[in-house]
């Protein structure tokens, strides 16, 4: 799981997130050499200081929001996956992945997995404060599929 | 084989010298007047003319503003009788009467001048209000977030068409059987660069009364615009070829060269005339009648100055109008701002219907050699050149894009390429030789299946294919907030990856010109205020005004009218840390304005529309007023009879009558 410091990531690994994300390998590549380069302790994880460390992100007035999505209840650190897993939300839907019929898991970038992760960022104390009828409603007028994509960099 | 329809008809530049001569010979020869004038002293043989007919003295005014006339009134008419405007689009219509109206002066007089279109004429009076117009309202967001696609379409794609139709005409030509051996390459080049450009004229006339939805429009729109330069680049480049006779290589590349430089020079200047302007507004505070002539003032200069290079003229114009507006509009009064829309529309609509009727008297009176290979073969040709155009461009920018192009979006894109009046008076600029004729009964015939085939046609053929029409409801102020929400969410997600995107650079810009652009450009304290509370101010004074005119002493809530707000957070914002800090009580007052009207509201642009000029809380009847006064009372009945958190709403859209919104 890239405990140690190693910049190599496994095939396994690679394969592993590819299936769970749908990034491609040059791009789970390319992202994992950001996460090591944001990681100056170089323990294979991420806190909230090497976040903050970003420049830009200090600036943002939503950056703590979004620092706070990375990291799951309650957990400090933040390792390769999960920080994959968060960014998985940000990937264009493909064509055919809409065709899907709703299998056991929805993949992380569909519409109602991107929902949920900006209904998240609106609920910084998690504790469902928001009418969450109003704020659907309301993001399904806002073109979320393709205002909440990204085209990573191949 | 080949029939001409010739019309005998005076040359055009003869009339204004027969004008000249006869205002000389009247400055130069006063002895008629004075003899007569004699005769009437010594003879008293004729009495003094209390009537007296000289037509001469205003000719040229009256004959302009007859024909202004008749534009508007043909244009009045038009909606009067409503199957007719329902089928046939207006610029049909308009080119119709001046066909009519060009027989009509031609039957009665067969030697009588036709007005004709004129290029000087229309290149430095009737085509830039349109392009002011366009370029001062155009919608930027969905501009700049397609500014890729658009920029392909327009400039690969113009050079695609211009190459293909010229080459094909020259292959055409060739051939023996059709008696144009005469046409050499570059001159069914430069035939194919005039014919290539989507016109921006036409596109406006016809796009504006189908609705379609805002991606497809800004598309289609924006090629018309930005190809000018291409249009520029390749007419000069083969004219100048055509005088000199032979290529070279380095010629080539020059042509290159000089793509770039007219349009990003036409741009560079358009900024500067822009920032020029938005300057000067900053001082008019004391003479607010003129504000309307500078924003007019500057933005014309840009374009002439652009003309005296040779750059693009219109990019130039568009560019000044979009850099100008956010900080003019800062500055200045709101009756400034309400004359400025006016007087744009009301230039526009005008030139747009000289331009329609021009185009079809000017048919009339062209002698028109008519050879049917060559003209049927461009306008097959045209045609042919565009679909494989855009769906081969389509392919290409799809593996680019996130929101894919569909088929249907493809073909009413190429469908939508409508050839206008810029075509023409191009054509008509050509150095007279023999296939001049020939070339303009081309273009004016390509015009004509566009704008009647095409233009006809794209209603239906949007209905039929159930294309996404533009969105009729009304915004609101939350999903203005998610908007800006998201697009911080997506600047930071960028950050984080390292990547430097789209919204990236937005973001950087937006805060350059926070920083430092607002600073000089805006007056005063504007300059540092908050979006939200400028609009807000300036929507509680047009709710002042309203109220004095209705003459109502009942108080209506305050109406918001969604406005960027970049740093303003839905939420309380939890840290102060690096964003820009707002004062204590200013803060209380956004968070006051947000508790109150977080509701669904009027948006203040939604879509760009000429005909109908954006809808306005400011302009509302005043039955509408009297109406919403109603549901307000109705409303402060019902809430006051519930719990005391929850809010009255100044609107109600018809989804969420009766729901309340809980506003923390």
């Amino acid at each position: 799981m890239g405990s140690r410091a190693s910049t190599l990531l496994r095939e396994e690994e690679i394969e592993e997130i590819k299936k769970e994300t749908g990034f491609s390998h040059s791009q789970i590549t390319r992202l994992y050499s950001r996460f090591t380069s944001l990681d100056k302790g170089e323990n294979g994880t991420l806190s909230r200081e090497d976040f903050q460390r970003i420049p830009e992100l200090a600036i943002n007035p939503l950056g703590d929001r979004i620092i706070n999505a990375f990291f799951p209840e309650g957990e400090d650190q933040v390792n390769f996956r999960g920080f994959m897993r968060t960014l998985a939300h940000f990937r264009p839907i493909e064509d055919n992945e809409k065709n899907k019929n709703s299998s056991a898991s929805e993949p992380l970038n569909s519409r109602t997995n991107k929902l949920l992760f900006a209904f998240r960022l609106y609920d910084l104390d998690r504790d469902d404060k928001i009418s969450r009828d109003e704020l659907l409603q309301v993001l399904e007028k806002v073109d979320v599929e393709q205002k909440m994509s990204i085209r990573f960099l191949h | 084989m080949s029939g001409s329809l010739c019309v005998k008809v005076r040359a055009s530049p003869g009339r204004t010298s027969t004008l000249a001569s006869r205002t000389i010979l009247q400055l130069q020869n006063p002895a008629p007047e004075d003899s007569h004038h004699q005769t009437n002293s010594t003879h008293h043989k004729k009495a003094f003319p209390v009537l007296s007919f000289n037509f001469d003295h205003v000719r040229k005014p009256f004959e302009i503003s007859l024909w202004i006339l008749l534009a508007l009134l043909m244009k009045l008419g038009f909606h009067i009788i409503p199957r007719v405007s329902h089928v046939v689009p207006e610029s049909c219509l308009l080119i119709v009467v001046g066909l009519l109206v060009g027989g009509i002066i031609k039957a009665f007089d067969e030697d009588a001048p036709v007005q004709m279109l004129d290029s000087k004429f229309f290149f430095l009076y009737l085509l830039p209000p349109i392009i002011l117009d366009a370029g001062y309202f155009l919608p930027m967001r969905p501009f700049t977030e397609n500014l890729g696609t658009i920029l392909v379409f327009a400039v690969v794609g113009t050079l695609w068409n211009a190459f293909f139709i010229g080459l094909t005409m020259y292959g055409v030509c060739q051939i023996e059987a059709v008696k144009l051996g005469r046409v050499d390459l570059l001159s069914c080049l430069l035939f194919g660069s005039i014919v290539s450009a989507v016109d921006p004229v036409a596109v406006l006339a016809v796009f504006e009364e189908i609705h379609i939805n805002e991606l497809l429009h800004i598309l289609v729109f924006g090629e018309s615009l930005l190809n000018d330069a291409v249009t520029v680049v390749l007419y000069h480049l083969f004219t100048e070829f055509s005088h000199k006779g032979t290529v070279t290589v380095a010629d080539a590349f020059l042509g290159v060269v000089s793509f770039f430089v007219v349009s990003l020079g036409g741009i560079l200047i358009g900024a500067i005339y822009g920032i020029i302007g938005a300057f000067t507004s900053r001082f008019t505070s004391h003479s607010r009648v003129i504000e309307p002539l500078f924003v007019f003032l500057y933005s014309y200069m840009a374009y002439l100055s652009a003309e005296v290079f040779h750059l693009s003229g219109i990019m130039s114009l568009i560019a000044c109008g979009v850099v100008m507006r956010p900080y003019v509009e800062a500055n200045i009064s709101h009756k400034s701002y309400t004359t400025i829309k006016y007087f744009l529309k009301m230039w526009s609509s005008v030139s747009e219907t000289l331009i329609f009727i021009f185009l079809g008297v000017s048919t009339v009176a062209q002698p028109h050699p008519w050879n049917w290979t060559f003209v049927v073969v461009t306008v097959v040709v045209c045609f042919v050149s565009r679909v494989l155009g855009v769906v081969s461009l389509t392919y290409i920018i799809n593996k680019f894009r996130i929101v894919k192009l569909t088929k249907k979006d493809q073909f009413i894109v190429a469908y939508g390429g409508l050839r206008g009046a810029i075509a023409f008076s191009l054509g008509f600029l050509l150095p007279d030789n023999e296939m001049k004729q020939l070339f303009l009964t081309a273009i004016i015939t390509v015009i004509f299946y566009t704008v009647f085939v095409q233009g006809m046609t794209i209603r239906p053929l949007v209905e039929l294919l159930a294309v996404k029409k533009k969105k009729e409801s009304k915004g609101s102020i939350n999903e203005e907030i998610h908007t800006q929400f998201l697009d911080h969410l997506l600047t930071g997600i960028e950050d984080i990856c390292g990547h430097y995107g789209h919204h990236h650079w937005k973001d950087k810009l937006n805060r350059f010109n926070k920083a430092y652009v607002k600073k000089w450009l805006i007056t005063g304290e504007r300059s540092t205020e908050p979006q939200l509370i400028s609009f807000y101010n300036k929507m509680e004074m047009k709710q002042a005004m309203m109220l004095v005119e209705s003459g109502s002493a009942a108080k209506l809530p305050t109406i918001m009218t969604p406005v960027s707000m970049q740093n303003i957070q839905p939420k309380e914002p939890l840290k102060r840390r690096a964003i820009p800090s707002i004062s204590k009580s200013r803060e209380q007052e956004i968070r006051k304005m947000l508790r109150g009207n977080l509701q669904k509201t009027r948006q203040r642009l939604r879509s760009y529309s000429r005909h109908d000029l954006m809808v306005d809380p400011f302009e509302e009847d005043v039955s509408e007023v009297r109406l919403r006064k109603q549901r307000v009372e109705m409303e402060r009945r019902v809430s006051s009879n519930s719990a005391a958190n929850k809010q009255s709403q100044p609107w109600i859209s018809k989804q969420q009558l009766g729901k309340d919104n809980n506003i923390p």
